[in-house]
């Protein structure tokens, strides 16, 4: 497996935003997902949803950056789920303690059925 | 321009996950807040989450980030202020290892026999060629995650140590507010940073940006003080008299 830079693109659907989120999540990662944030936020849903199904890689500075957004999400009340973790990623969401602070989906499917 | 090539991504870089703690083999002197407990980081602390970022520029150093990395991994607790103390395993800065912290109290107070105020430890929760980070347990003054990198920027390679911590309870909180938590905490990494400086020739100043990530308490952690670790490391001190007078009480055994 190879990585390729961070990009992420952000879309509403139904009551959701969602943040398609794909290559590597690392330092190079904070501006844009920062403003892609941004851009979910301003799209005024209670709920940003960060679909990790096409990472290639995350380093503990993306988890952190991963943290920094939770806090801001708890700040201004909305509720910051995922979709599409590896078995490799939930492991590291359950060792960095995310996994007990964020609402955790299979899928987009799952997320929309919920 | 070309598109840079794709480069696989470290394999085992990250730690397993642990339910608690396990010091094995650390010859530390204290070991009394660490096997056990849980990881708390950034979000089961209990007070204002902080970013905290500190770099030092290595001009002229000619190495490779790398190479800054490997040193900083291999003399981790080198670089510590002597105040304080860091009893890692043998196997070094390795993802997975835990590490003892015997640290110092305000204006580097230190108890009789040497001993730190405050036991306490880490885990090494990730270790690449260019990154390390640490995650803390029930019970540290921060409830955090703390990264080392170093990376290459306008033509010098940054050292850099990137803390997102909390205070992991209303006692640290407080200490934390009245300012003596954070300088204590800042000069720590300010001192490990210079001596990592020095270790390639380097005398640059160090810079720090603090950033206020969320400004609100998380009562639902007000609990968390029962894992104090500067109030169980203080108990434990002034217990050592009468652990004392207990061993020579002990019936000896015979050989």
């Amino acid at each position: 497996m190879t990585t390729s830079e961070f990009e992420a693109q952000v879309r509403r659907q139904e009551q959701i935003v969602i943040i398609d989120m794909q290559g590597v999540i690392n330092s190079d990662a904070e501006s844009g997902l920062s403003a892609a944030y941004e851009q979910a936020e301003a799209a005024s849903s209670q709920t940003i949803v960060l679909n990790f199904s096409q990472v290639d890689y995350i380093n503990s500075t993306g988890i952190a950056l991963i943290v920094g957004l939770l806090a801001r999400a708890r700040k201004s009340h909305k509720i910051l789920a995922v979709f599409g973790l590896s078995d490799h990623y939930r492991e590291i969401f359950n060792i960095t303690r995310l996994a007990d602070f964020m609402q955790i989906y299979q899928d987009e499917a799952s997320l929309l059925a919920a | 321009m070309t598109t840079p090539e794709p480069i696989p991504p470290p394999q085992g870089a990250w730690a397993k996950p642990v339910d608690r703690l396990k010091a094995a083999g650390i010859p530390a002197s204290v070991n009394i807040n660490v096997d056990g407990k849980q990881l708390a980081g950034p979000l089961r602390g209990f007070g204002q989450m902080w970013q905290k970022t500190y770099r030092l520029r290595l001009d002229n150093a000619r190495v490779a980030p790398q190479q800054v990395v490997a040193a900083w991994r291999e003399n981790f607790g080198s670089f510590w202020p002597k105040i304080n103390r860091f009893y890692g395993s043998s196997s070094g800065i390795q993802p997975g290892e835990v590490a003892l912290l015997d640290l110092a109290g305000p204006y580097g107070i230190r108890a009789p026999g040497d001993h730190g105020l405050v036991s306490t430890g880490v885990l090494v929760i990730y270790a690449d060629e260019v990154s390390f980070s640490f995650m803390t347990p029930q019970g540290h003054m921060f409830g955090g995650m703390i990264t080392f990198s170093a990376h290459e920027e306008d033509g010098a390679v940054i050292a850099q140590i990137q803390a997102l911590i909390r205070a992991n309870d209303p006692l640290y909180e407080i200490g934390a507010r009245i300012g003596m938590v954070h300088k204590m905490e800042d000069e720590h990494w300010h001192t490990v940073l210079k001596n990592l400086g020095q270790h390639f020739g380097v005398a640059s100043a160090v810079t720090q940006v603090n950033v206020l990530v969320d400004p609100r308490l998380r009562w639902s952690e007000v609990g968390n003080v029962r894992h104090n670790a500067a109030v169980h490391t203080g108990i434990y001190l002034a217990l050592t008299p009468l652990r004392w007078a207990a061993s020579l009480m002990r019936p000896k055994e015979r050989t």
